[in-house]
């Protein structure tokens, strides 16, 4: 304990961990990442996406899982596997015969299944099955980044061109249309940008932990927010906080960094839950 | 403002979801120059339906409908998402979004006109109110109000006065009447067939349109009878009707 306390009592605790080049990419990545994850998170939480958010992230497993020895780009793989997924949803509750949220449950077992089978008995992917569920934010490649930095640009530029169409989709689907906003065209667009900024996280937190960055941020600023702006203004600085805390705790305690903001992000919500039953019983 | 020319004319509308049987059949008729048309009749009874049509969402399958004037249509206020961080004034913003690019903030004439929207329907004092907040009379002046920024000449109100109380409901009823004066085209969905026969007319539906015209010759007790069969109680020997509701959703 008295080494943790040595480091707390002076700036090193921070400047130290920042010196290394593994811990600056993985700064610059979890700041890039907290924009997209940030804003696609608000409309996540706000459109009630939450579960299909993580049913998209669990369903990649698969993809990565045979990226490697097919050749393909783990990306690539990722975004076949996710597309895949939301079209079996699709069909499966067009019918109307099995509810939305009973259907995501099931595919989501399913590729996690289906991702550990072919994981263990058939490409034996042995300890990279982790970096796979749990992500690895300390060994990010160039290629990660520029993904990163990619999908964090289009979600700043669908924000700023689409922030009207998604509000009142949102909020009055039946009165969007004579509004004069595209809805459906709308919705598409979300969807697509969730599935890319699904998969630009995924290396950084893994396919179970893809809700850490995606809905947890958004959740805990929607009980602090009171509009809009401050919403997807709170959302992504607390994707930033909580993950630069995560990664600083990962790197003091020896922990691996995506359950480590996992853990941070939870205390965080906790905390704003606490701030806002307080604010409500005054 | 005032909304002069504003009308709707519907000739033999027949409309339908996707390839199946239609949900509303037979629709002919008129409104202009200031005429608030109640349009009743039971769930499921094609009132959405024909919404839907006149607002070019739901194409005929038969028929025609011609609508003149820009067209608004105010939702029942429990259907939209009562937690989202909107304030009264957001949501009246809402009826500029269709005049404001993509890349331009919603203009300083446009917020004026919202907060003009939002003291017309006597809600200046709640334009930072979440619209969660506020009561279901006060969300339905709210939507109103957002009829009033698209500068709307025809008015589609689906069950204005639906949990609505009664201080509400007189000013929502003081609203409409202004609404007329300007020459606005009402047609307001309902299940109260007193409420009704406040109206310059109705339209009865009942999958297919029963009848139309002023509701003291229209609303006979064989009409009611077809319009809402077996959901009909009358009252005062047949002088007073009421129609049972059905607290489904369904349309």
């Amino acid at each position: 304990m008295r080494t943790v306390f040595d480091k707390l009592s002076s700036v090193r605790w921070l400047t130290d961990p920042l010196a290394l080049p593994f811990m600056q990419r993985a700064l610059i990545a979890t700041l890039l990442l907290a924009v997209p994850a940030g804003l696609l998170g608000t409309w996540i939480v706000l459109r009630r996406l939450a579960f299909f958010a993580h049913a998209v992230g669990t369903a990649t497993f698969p993809g990565l899982v045979v990226a490697g020895p097919w050749g393909i780009a783990p990306p690539l793989a990722a975004l076949g596997a996710g597309l895949g997924f939301a079209g079996l949803l699709s069909r499966m509750t067009r019918r109307g015969a099995t509810t939305a949220d009973a259907a995501t449950g099931l595919l989501l077992t399913a590729a996690l299944a289906l991702g550990a089978i072919l994981a263990s008995d058939v490409y034996r992917s042995g300890a990279g099955v982790d970096r796979l569920l749990f992500g690895t934010l300390l060994g990010l490649g160039d290629g990660d980044l520029v993904l990163a930095g990619a999908v964090a640009a289009a979600a700043l530029a669908a924000t700023a061109a689409l922030v009207r169409t998604w509000l009142a989709t949102g909020f009055d689907p039946a009165g969007a249309a004579a509004l004069g906003v595209r809805a459906t065209r709308g919705d598409w667009l979300l969807l697509a940008l969730l599935a890319v900024t699904v998969v630009a996280v995924l290396p950084a937190v893994g396919a179970l932990l893809v809700s850490t960055l995606l809905v947890v941020p958004a959740a805990t600023a929607r009980l602090l927010a009171r509009s809009l702006g401050a919403l997807l203004g709170a959302a992504v600085a607390l994707a930033a906080l909580e993950g630069v805390a995560g990664l600083l705790l990962a790197y003091h305690l020896d922990l691996p960094p995506g359950p480590a903001i996992a853990v941070i992000g939870g205390g965080g919500f906790a905390l704003a839950a606490l701030a806002s039953s307080v604010r409500t019983a005054r | 403002m005032s909304a002069p020319g504003a009308g709707i004319e519907v000739t033999g509308l027949s409309a339908s979801y996707g390839t199946g049987a239609p949900a509303l059949r037979d629709v002919t008729f008129t409104a202009a120059d200031g005429q608030a048309i109640a349009v009743l009749g039971p769930n499921g009874g094609g009132k959405t339906t024909l919404f839907r049509a006149l607002l070019g969402e739901l194409p005929a399958t038969t028929g025609s409908v011609t609508v003149r004037g820009a067209t608004a249509y105010a939702p029942q206020t429990e259907r939209s998402r009562l937690d989202f961080p909107v304030s009264a004034l957001d949501v009246a913003l809402m009826g500029a979004y269709a005049r404001t690019p993509w890349y331009r903030r919603i203009g300083a004439g446009d917020r004026a006109l919202a907060r003009d929207a939002l003291a017309r329907v006597g809600l200046a004092d709640r334009a930072g109110a979440r619209f969660g907040a506020l009561s279901g009379g006060q969300r339905q002046r709210v939507l109103i109000a957002r009829a009033l920024v698209q500068e709307a000449g025809v008015l589609l109100l689906d069950e204005p006065f639906a949990g609505v109380d009664r201080t509400s409901e007189e000013a929502i009823m003081r609203i409409l009447d202004e609404l007329r004066a300007d020459g606005r085209v009402l047609l307001i969905a309902t299940h109260d067939v007193e409420q009704a026969r406040g109206w310059d007319r109705v339209l009865c539906l009942a999958g297919a349109q029963i009848a139309f015209g002023p509701p003291a010759e229209t609303l006979t007790n064989a009409v009611l009878e077809a319009t809402y069969g077996e959901e009909i109680v009358m009252l005062d020997c047949g002088n007073r009707a009421v129609a049972i509701q059905h607290h489904s959703h369904a349309h």
